[in-house]
């Protein structure tokens, strides 16, 4: 389909002889966001570290705008699928700095757009990031991911460290950002109450497979598959 | 009695044994429990050096070439695997240790014989050998060791960045940098206060031997520079090797490095 993004087709990834995911087949588009949701060792990070290429598929193959990402440069991809990870690290320095870290960052006449997209303030800008909590730091991390001018934005349980009032302000700057930039997202989450909020499209993934995908609420509220109403019932958590 | 100055007997050193027994003494009344090391300590040094003596006086008598890049060539490979202990949560790192002790030793060897600060001769090259690829192992061992520690504990930066877009060689740089210092701190510092803290044993050596104190001096100095370069060149060739060992040719942290990031799922 034109406007897919991001396929993947049958990828596998075993280490040693465990089976992380199995035979994961799907298809992404673009300006939506997805969240990727299951029991704990599903297998949600690992499949999230394969599209970054942080790790590589054992079998299969996962295809941006239909070209194989093994024939891309990783450090150009990179820069086309960003990686917002669950800890945020700063870079020694200021924002600013950690905004333009990255070689692949647009100029830096953009900071104070960066800094009104993640919502952190214009006078911080030119602050060390050493003394930000953990919720400013990782709007700092969206912004220095943002910088880097991606089309798809992986997010790996990014509010699992924060407090409820500021989980929500992230999930509405995240759909802020997706509504004003057309990007697309896949965010993995533990809490179904979250991808919930997040509207758009949900896998559900159980043992390393897709079990189901489709509009969040009903995976969530009305799964069509054993394992899925074992998950909604939270006999699977 | 003449002292030293024409070189100790047996019997001097049987009389030096003298302090031995005070060390004992002392530290018995301390109750530091250490005579047993100590006597042990005494014997194994007595054994060991006298070994050495009688090997280095066949080896000065003989002189072959091949008796030279023999002897430098077990000293190489006994060093590395003393270097490699430290290094222990690492596969195959002895390669690494051999290579980066041996282009440290052999292009400082190589230099100093080519300028002809020294002939080719057993008398010169093993002692000289013996000192450069000592600290070489040092050197070797202590930036192999901080290196992949540094890699193991910041997989969470180094992941940072790669996933960022920056090539494994940038993400790792900082890293790299402050292995190959540790490895080169020992030498740096022993250049910065030699002649100040304290004589260096060769220098000692030397004027005790009944040498010039300013000739004693001359050889020090080139002993200093041939460390610098031995240990420079070990670090960044053990810390280039050791860094190529974390990524894999896409720019990807390798399994060894990446436990703590990917636990969780």
């Amino acid at each position: 389909m034109a406007d897919t993004i991001l396929e993947l087709r049958h990828v596998t990834r075993t280490i040693g002889d465990k089976t992380i995911i199995e035979d994961f087949s799907a298809e992404f588009k673009k300006g939506q966001i997805y969240t990727i949701i299951g029991p704990s060792g599903a297998g949600k990070s690992s499949l999230l570290r394969m599209l970054n290429r942080l790790d590589d598929p054992s079998s299969g193959e996962i295809l941006f705008h239909s070209i194989d990402i093994r024939e891309l440069p990783p450090t150009r991809l990179r820069c086309k699928i960003g990686y917002l990870f669950q800890t945020p690290h700063m870079f020694e320095g200021t924002v600013r700095d950690n905004f333009f870290y990255a070689e692949c960052a647009r100029t830096e006449e953009i900071a104070g757009r960066l800094a009104d997209l993640v919502q952190i303030d214009h006078a911080l800008i030119d602050a060390d990031t050493e003394p930000l909590s953990v919720g400013q730091k990782q709007r700092v991390a969206l912004g220095r991911l943002l910088a880097t001018n991606p089309e798809i934005v992986l997010l790996d349980e990014p509010t699992s460290a924060l407090d409820p009032s500021i989980t929500e302000a992230i999930e509405a700057t995240v759909r802020g950002i997706v509504e004003r930039t057309g990007l697309t997202v896949i965010w993995v989450t533990h809490h179904p109450d979250q991808a919930l909020r997040m509207g758009g499209e949900t896998l559900l993934m159980v043992q390393g497979r897709l079990i189901e995908s489709g509009p969040s609420r009903e995976v969530i509220n009305n799964p069509s598959t054993p394992l899925g109403k074992r998950y909604q019932s939270r006999e699977l958590r | 009695m003449n002292g030293v100055g024409n070189g100790p007997t047996f019997v001097q050193v049987g009389l030096a044994l003298v302090l031995v027994v005070i060390a004992i003494v002392v530290s018995r009344y301390w109750k530091l429990n250490l005579t047993k090391d100590m006597s042990l300590g005494t014997v194994r040094s007595f054994i060991q050096l006298v070994a050495v003596g009688y090997a280095l006086e066949f080896i000065f008598n003989i002189d072959s070439w091949w008796l030279i890049v023999l002897t430098v060539l077990v000293m190489m490979t006994t060093g590395a695997y003393t270097s490699i202990e430290r290094v222990k949560r690492l596969d195959r790192t002895f390669p690494i240790a051999w290579l980066a002790i041996a282009s440290g030793s052999v292009v400082t060897i190589a230099v100093m014989l080519l300028v002809d600060i020294i002939p080719f001769t057993a008398r010169y090259v093993i002692p000289l050998g013996g000192m450069i690829i000592s600290n070489s192992m040092n050197a070797s061992a202590l930036a192999m060791a901080r290196l992949t520690s540094d890699l193991r504990g910041n997989t969470l930066a180094i992941e940072t960045s790669l996933a960022l877009g920056k090539p494994w060689r940038e993400a790792s740089r900082g890293f790299q940098r402050d292995a190959a210092t540790t490895g080169m701190t020992s030498t740096l510092n022993f250049m910065k206060t030699v002649g100040i803290v304290a004589l260096p044993g060769a220098m000692t050596g030397m004027i005790l031997g009944g040498a010039d104190p300013l000739e004693a001096v001359l050889l020090q100095i080139i002993v200093a520079y041939m460390l610098l370069s031995a240990t420079t060149i070990t670090s960044i060739v053990a810390v280039e090797l050791t860094v190529r060992r974390f990524f894999t040719p896409h720019h990807q942290l390798r399994r060894i490095a990446t436990a703590p990031v990917t636990s969780k799922s």
